[in-house]
């Protein structure tokens, strides 16, 4: 048997042997390691005390009318509003929710978002046809502008000719 | 894994209770009442916040029967509720030791009855000599621990159960008690003989 004081994964066992839970095998198969071990033997011991204290103490009474105030506050809830109860399901659930789940209302809430603005906006590709429109119908304004300039040109350098 | 195949009685009380059974509950609150209330008492150690938040696990077992669904013990899911709201109140630092009122009145209208506990001399001396030792040990224990040694102490509830009802895994309850009780170890190592 490994050793519970020295290797960590079978640690319980030196517990369980304690609160005498373990299987008659495995009791005695640790009695023997016991034996052996003089630290396993000293910390069962101090286990063993522990446990004698912690039983020694008593826990209190229950009221005696616990369960009548238990059952006023179950009447007094069902008589309430159905929309009460349900905020009472939702703020106080009788387990906490994990952090992720708590999440996932407000993700889908995004999402159904982002596809309605998606859906409103103007595809980017629409916007940028007018664009190549406008290249189209300029080529022959821009050979005309070109021929302006051959025809301006002699007339801006006839001056510095002269000169 | 609990399976569900093994459907222990306090689960079936409580599909009894989901089909509209009040009987049950009445059956399932006399089971787990005790328990339920020193688990809590051990863990807040002031008997009028233990009934009170014992109450509250009760009311939210009884609240959530319409959905309840076997999927672990009964009892892992009632220590889980009952974990979460000490846990809760230990946090929000709700720790004013305050003393038992007579007149102390509920918001259900019905007074709160304190037991009987006249002690006698054997217990008041035991009281005085270990009690306040152990309780003061234990709750020296940071939360977790101290839930985890409640739950395996008096409960007597698995590893696996302790681990659902802390939402953790079982090798980290197995560690958590092993640190727990050596600090209890060293505090009540005098205590013996």
């Amino acid at each position: 048997m490994n050793c519970p004081t020295k290797r960590n994964e079978n640690a319980e066992i030196l517990l369980d042997y304690c609160a005498q839970t373990l299987s008659p095998e495995m009791t005695a198969e640790f009695e023997i390691h016991l034996e052996q071990c003089a630290d396993c033997a000293r910390l069962a011991a101090a286990q063993k005390e522990v446990f004698g204290a912690l039983e020694a103490w008593t826990p209190v009474p229950v009221s005696p009318n616990f369960d009548a105030r238990l059952y006023a506050r179950i009447a007094k809830e069902q008589a309430a509003p159905a929309w009460q109860l349900w905020l009472s399901r939702i703020f106080h659930p009788p387990v906490p929710y994990p952090l992720w789940k708590s999440a996932i209302p407000l993700v889908a809430a995004c999402a159904v978002l982002a596809a309605g603005l998606a859906v409103r906006m103007p595809d980017a590709a629409t916007v940028a046809q007018p664009q190549l429109h406008a290249e189209k119908v300029d080529i022959e304004q821009v050979e005309q502008t070109l021929e302006d300039f051959d025809i301006l040109t002699p007339a801006v350098q006839t001056p510095t000719g002269s000169m | 894994m609990e399976a569900v195949a093994a459907l222990d009685r306090d689960a079936e009380l409580m599909l009894r209770v989901r089909a509209g059974d009040d009987t049950s509950f009445a059956l399932l609150l006399e089971r787990h009442r005790g328990p339920v209330v020193h688990f809590l008492y051990r863990m807040v150690q002031n008997p009028s916040v233990s009934e009170e938040l014992a109450q509250e696990v009760f009311l939210r077992v009884y609240r959530s029967r319409a959905t309840y669904e076997p999927t672990a013990k009964f009892t892992t899911w009632l220590f889980r509720i009952a974990t979460h709201l000490a846990l809760n109140w230990v946090r929000d630092g709700k720790k004013e030791k305050g003393q038992e009122s007579l007149d102390e009145q509920v918001l259900d209208g019905v007074d709160r009855q304190v037991p009987d506990r006249q002690p006698t001399i054997e217990q008041a001396m035991l009281f005085e000599v270990k009690m306040t030792e152990v309780r003061q040990a234990i709750e020296a224990l940071p939360a977790k621990q101290r839930a985890a040694v409640l739950m395996h102490k008096y409960e007597e509830l698995e590893y696996a159960q302790i681990a659902r009802a802390l939402s953790c895994s079982e090798s980290a309850v197995k560690s958590l008690l092993f640190r727990a009780y050596e600090s209890l170890r060293s505090r009540l190592a005098h205590m013996s003989g």
